[in-house]
């Protein structure tokens, strides 16, 4: 039942930070305000406070990259 | 007989929640008595229970002086009053366009849902003005729906706009992200006094007999005392108490002559009474007041006085308290706490002392604490109450601390300084609302007092919500105490005929907490305000009762008493008329009676309880509706009055002049679930008790406002059904909102082999059709605040960083480090990705659980101040979890049964109609169960849904003449089907018809939350304990299952060596290990270090001499002899080593041993 623990894998490609790719920004990541709905993105040291009503609580969007499953 | 789908009225409520008010009242009647019990604590006559604690905590006295001379400056310090507010975001917080906090965000964030408590504290110093200044003691959880909720008055729309479920309950807290509430426990009938005879009270002293007479006094602001009077060998009487968790005695002649000036004939007729020819009692007072005698005292102030003196530390009365003031302290705050007035408390200890006597003699008999006639409910609120009025006079008994030790250690004093008593006030811990959080989170009481209850933890249960049933279930749940639960006796575990009507028959658990934990009657009602009684004593004079003071006393007549406090006497035929009348005019109304007085007459009896008319009408008490005849209006019965009353069950049973009453509905002593149990009168009892039981861990619909909590574990059912069959209270309550099961078409047969031992077998067509499936969702929540101290800064930041990690991870994750939404996970991937500073490298948190899951949500949970990056993050796992072979299924007649298989459709049974069975049953889970309900359900279930119709199942519609198998065949018959149920089926097989007809009908399925993938446990290799090498225990950690001691006992019995060898030894700690033949010892062998061209060998280093010590001896070694150990020492000899299987935990038994100076010895040989 128990799988492998997961050890260190060796990467596939080269990272991103090799890359070049600015991780920091937050690449179109929407979140909703729990209270107010609003959509906005959040960037990497904001406090978790919704952009419209101050609120708390904050989704995260669903993604729009695909997620698609074996359907059998 | 009529029962209704109402399809479409529940689909327009879904779509348009009502504006007005929630369409089930039940519900919130459901709940009463936690949210009006709160509601008392801030609003009522006197400015709620919180402000009538307060004033009676009274003034604090402090001087400021250590000199034992002079006493210094004083200081009166009070806590005048108090508010709690509502629940409110901090006030430092700018950014919030909406300052209320509601629950939901609470239930999100996993925060408290809590409000200031602010207490405006008065003192003056020297008795000069008084000052005050309002002073914040922290925040106090508020319940939800009361009157410090902003849920409070809220329609079901607007509930619905709040993420609340439309017909929310209120009725708990919210503690931590946790749904927490105070259950209600069963306490002892406020104000009555209780004779009790229990062989512990001799234990009290040499003298102390079984015998006492038992008072729980109940204060304005719902805080107990309880007083008892003992009995003594020799006639005497004494008053115990408790204070502070310490019990004192003190003769009862003592009080009653510092309550009130009196004399000794006084107290003498006040007891006797007209009964001067009872020698007994006459005797034992003579001996009484003769006893008395000794201590000197004979005025109410020398009595008062020698009282004060004694009880002076007890109390902490300041020196500038005459004795006589703390005497009058004693008594005020001691003896009979309910009655104000001294007199009152005089009459009614003489009326203790003479039920006491009467006891002794055997004239009454002693009154059973077990029945609910002499029980009460403590409620959640006024439990609250209680522990926040201990809370605040803590309060002030730290701000006298503080002084005395700023007085100890020299700081200048000076009480008309605001900096010095802000400085006091700075220096103590004012966070009342923080010890109440700890009390709802824990249910652990930390008091000082104990708060007259018998024990200090268990207060507290989480509403849990696997389904609506056990949700609301929590909430009519009455427990009689945890120390009954240790109680090896049963007797308190019994079901008593005083309490129909009241705590339902049915619904308790079995096992242990088996009739200590019982459920509200769905009628039952508790108080939680007192009724005006105030024309009470108005209409009793009108009646005829001589007042409290005529000379009169004793069982002879009757007295008549409200709420604990004499208001006359009368004769007993009189006392009847009396009751009867006040029944006629509280029920008819207009008289200024409340309908909800208890009028418990007592008539007189040989022997039996102690006469009188007791009238009560104070909180707490649990009341029941019932229709009195003789006005046909309704009236409100409660457990003392009904004793002694005739209540008819049904109308047809009623006789002329013998019932008062007469039951709304028989079905009124169940509770809410015990009532939804279809036709539970055909069943076995134990079988409803077993349905209550399930219908409670059953997988259903927790509720509809899903995504707006974060609870660990919540279970869904996805397909679920309203029954066809059901009973009319299903609709009242409103539990369509939540179903709880499906509709199944079952056959009783004996089909597949499969089906032995409650096992069932599900159709693969129904089960790919969606019977039954479910959803499990987990929580799991990411706080990289925990990795750091407080006050540290954020060192750990979520989202990936500028070094390398492995591109996979990105697969699962979104740029910003958390989950994709929607993403399935197994075991080991990467749920949230953070960038670590200290370190510079980016980490992740994965997946721990063998089964696959999907990520539902993903929340992101500012911190309280609002200001911080983002430290929380909830993940929500969704785990699909189709039937499996192994989960529990049950019907709702405690059949519970395993899933056995997944039976092909093919291969199932048809009926002619061409009807195949979405679960077979076998035939044997009948006989012995006699579960009859099950087979009308099947039948109804049939019937309805071959018409189309719902079908009422409400226990005790039928009769012997009117059978519910003759109505449902009728029905069956109409439609074309065979009258009793049966049906000619065919083997799906063959083809062939099978050679008896089958019994298959509807019947409404449940599926329990107890499922394989919850429970399954198998290891061939795994993780070891260190110490033991033997496998570790646990589910979670992969471990093994005991083989014990009656396993082994079984495998010896068969005999089975090698089976038990394997187990024992070869599966747990097996292990090789060396042996010195010659010491016989498995600690001292060792390997040698190799020499280069030559194998390691194993060598006893006991048996073995140093190389140096050698050569002294022998003068030479041969080279071939010499073995090096690590260090490079070098030895001759010790090779006589072997090698042997034995158990690991030998070796440590043998270090252990030779720790204490003990060497074990093997001696081995080749067999």
């Amino acid at each position: 039942m128990s799988a492998p623990k997961e050890g260190f894998i060796i990467p596939a490609s080269i990272s991103h930070a090799a890359l070049g790719q600015v991780t920091n920004k937050s690449l179109g990541v929407r979140y909703n305000c729990a209270q107010c709905a609003a959509s906005f993105s959040l960037s990497k040291n904001d406090a978790i406070r919704c952009k419209e009503c101050g609120h708390r609580v904050i989704y995260k969007a669903r993604t729009r990259r695909m997620v698609q499953f074996e359907a059998r | 007989m009529r029962a209704d789908f109402r399809t479409l009225e529940r689909e327009k409520r879904f779509q348009n929640p009502p504006k007005d008010e929630s369409a089930y009242p039940l519900l919130k009647d459901a709940v009463a008595p936690h949210v009006g019990s709160f509601n008392a604590l801030t609003e009522g006559p006197d400015g709620g229970l919180l402000n009538l604690a307060v004033k009676d905590i009274g003034t604090k006295t402090i001087f400021d002086s250590n000199d034992s001379e002079r006493l210094g400056n004083k200081l009166r310090i009070r806590v005048e009053s108090l508010q709690l507010a509502k629940p409110a975001v901090p006030n430092n917080d700018k950014i919030s366009i909406n300052r209320r906090t509601f629950p939901a965000e609470c239930r999100e964030r996993m925060s408290t849902y809590r409000s200031r408590l602010m207490l405006k504290v008065a003192w003056s110093v020297n008795d000069g003005d008084e000052v005050s200044e309002i002073r914040e003691a922290g925040q106090v959880p508020i319940m939800l729906k009361t009157n410090r909720c902003h849920l409070e008055k809220l329609s079901p729309q607007e509930l619905v706009e709040q993420r609340e479920e439309s017909d929310e309950l209120g009725g708990y807290f919210i503690v931590n992200g946790i749904e927490k509430l105070i259950r209600m426990l069963i306490v002892q009938r406020r104000n009555h006094p209780m004779a009790i005879i229990r062989p512990s009270f001799g234990n009290r002293g040499a003298a102390y007999t079984k015998f006492g007479i038992q008072i729980r006094s109940v204060r304005p602001d719902q805080t107990s005392q309880t007083n008892v009077l003992h009995y003594l060998n020799d006639g005497n009487v004494t008053f115990r108490f408790s204070w502070r968790k310490n019990e004192y005695l003190v003769p009862v002649m003592m009080i009653l002559k510092a309550l009130i000036e009196t004399n000794d004939r006084e107290i003498f007729d006040g007891i006797v009474g007209a009964d001067s020819a009872n020698s007994f009692l006459t005797d034992r007072l003579e001996l009484l007041l003769r006893t008395y005698k000794q201590y000197n005292l004979y005025s109410k102030q020398e009595t008062l006085a020698y009282l004060g003196d004694k009880f002076r530390v007890v109390f902490g009365a300041t020196p500038d308290v005459s004795d006589i003031e703390v005497g009058k302290e004693v008594l005020r705050r001691i003896v009979l706490v309910h009655l104000p007035d001294n007199a009152d408390k005089f009459r009614m200890l003489l009326f203790m002392i003479r039920k006491l006597y009467s006891l002794v003699a055997g004239d009454c008999s002693p009154d059973n604490p077990d029945a609910t006639q002499h029980q009460e409910v403590l409620l959640g609120g006024f439990l609250y109450g209680m522990i926040i009025k201990e809370k605040i006079e803590e309060y002030l008994q730290n701000i006298n601390l503080q002084i005395q030790s700023d007085i100890n250690r020299g700081v200048a004093i000076n009480f008309n300084d605001r900096k010095y008593m802000s400085r006091v006030f700075m220096r103590i811990n004012e966070n009342i609302g923080q010890k109440l959080q700890y009390f709802l989170s824990t249910g652990n009481l930390v008091s000082q007092s104990g708060l007259d209850l018998q024990q200090v933890s268990g207060y507290t249960v989480v509403a849990e919500k696997i389904n609506f049933y056990r949700f609301i279930s929590h909430f009519r749940m009455v427990h009689r105490g945890s120390f009954f639960a240790e109680l090896k006796t049963t007797t308190v575990r019994k079901l008593l005929p005083e309490s129909w009507g009241f705590l339902c028959p049915v619904h308790t658990p079995d096992g242990s907490p088996c009739g200590l934990l019982n459920h509200l009657a769905h009628k039952c009602r508790i108080a939680t305000e007192a009724s005006d009684v105030s024309q009470v004593p108005k209409t009793l004079a009108q009646l005829g009762v001589s007042p409290a003071h005529t000379f009169a006393a004793g069982p002879n007549l009757c007295c008549v008493q409200l709420d604990g406090k004499i208001v006359g006497w009368t004769t007993h035929e009189q006392g009847k008329i009396v009751a009867d009348t006040l029944r006629f005019w509280k029920v008819e109304g207009g008289h200024g009676l409340p309908l909800d007085l208890e009028i418990g007459y007592v008539p007189p009896s040989a022997k039996g309880q102690y006469p009188g008319l007791y009238i009560f009408g104070g909180h707490s008490r649990m009341m029941r509706p019932a229709k009195y005849l003789p006005l046909d209006k309704p009236d409100v019965l409660g457990p003392f009055e009904q004793v002694y009353m005739n209540v008819a069950v049904t109308p047809a049973e009623i006789e002329g002049n013998v019932h008062t009453h007469v039951e709304f509905s028989p079905t009124n002593i169940l509770s809410i679930l015990a009532n939804l149990t279809p036709f539970s009168d055909f069943n076995q009892s134990p079988r409803n008790m077993y349905q209550c039981q399930m219908g409670k861990q059953t997988m259903g619909t927790p509720g509809v406002a899903l995504m707006h909590r974060s609870d660990n574990k919540l279970y869904r059912l996805q397909t679920g059904q309203t029954p066809i069959v059901k009973a009319n209270l299903y609709d009242d309550y409103g539990m369509d909102n939540f179903p709880n099961g499906m509709n199944a078409v079952v056959a009783v047969i004996s089909y597949t082999g499969y089906d032995m031992d409650d096992a069932m077998i599900i159709n693969k067509s129904a089960d790919e059709r969606g019977f039954g499936y479910g959803t499990v969702y987990k929580v799991e929540k990411v706080d990289l605040s925990q990795s750091r101290r407080r006050g540290d800064p954020i060192t750990q930041h979520f989202g990936f960083g500028d070094d390398e990690w492995p591109e996979t991870w990105r697969e699962k994750l979104d740029a910003d480090g958390l989950p994709l939404i929607g993403v399935k996970v197994e075991e080991g991937d990467p749920i949230v990705a953070f960038f670590d500073e200290t370190s510079g490298k980016t980490k992740v948190k994965t997946y721990h659980s063998s089964e696959p899951a999907y990520i539902e949500e993903v929340k992101l949970l500012g911190d309280d101040s609002g200001d911080q990056e983002g430290q929380q993050i909830t993940i929500k796992y969704r785990i699909t979890r189709q039937p499996n072979i192994g989960d529990k299924f049950s019907s709702r007649h405690g059949q519970k049964g395993v899933c056995s298989r997944k039976w092909p459709q093919i291969d199932m049974p048809f009926s002619e109609t061409g009807i195949q069975p979405d679960v077979i049953i076998n035939p044997h889970a009948f006989p012995s169960r006699m579960t009859i309900g099950m087979f009308v359900e099947s039948l109804a279930g049939k019937a309805g849904a071959l018409h189309g119709i719902a079908q009422d199942s409400t226990p005790w519609k039928f009769s012997e003449d009117d059978t519910p198998a003759d109505y449902f065949g009728e029905q069956l018959r109409s439609a074309g089907y065979n009258y009793h149920g049966n049906e000619p089926m065919y083997s799906g097989a063959t083809g062939e018809e099978l050679r008896a007809d089958i019994y298959i009908g509807c019947v409404y399925y449940q599926r329990l939350r107890h499922m394989v993938n919850d429970k399954f446990q198998v290891r061939s290799t795994g993780p070891v304990n260190s110490l033991t090498m033997q496998p570790v225990k646990g589910r979670k950690r992969s471990g093994g299952i005991r083989v014990g001691e009656m396993e082994r006992d079984a495998l010896i019995g068969h005999g089975t060596a090698f089976m038990l060898q394997d187990r024992l030894l070869n599966c747990s700690d097996y292990t090789q290990t060396s042996l010195c033949r010659s010491c016989g010892s498995i600690l001292t062998t060792q390997t040698t270090v190799p020499r280069i061209g030559s194998l390691a060998t194993i060598r006893c280093r006991r048996c073995s001499t140093k190389l140096d010590s050698y050569v002294q001896k022998f003068g030479y070694a041969n080279d071939s002899d010499i073995w090096e150990d690590g260090q490079g020492k070098k030895f001759v000899g010790g090779d006589d080593t072997t090698t042997v299987a034995i158990p690991f935990v030998l070796k440590y038994l043998d270090s252990e041993l030779s720790a204490m100076g003990i060497k074990m010895r093997y001696n081995v040989s080749p067999r």
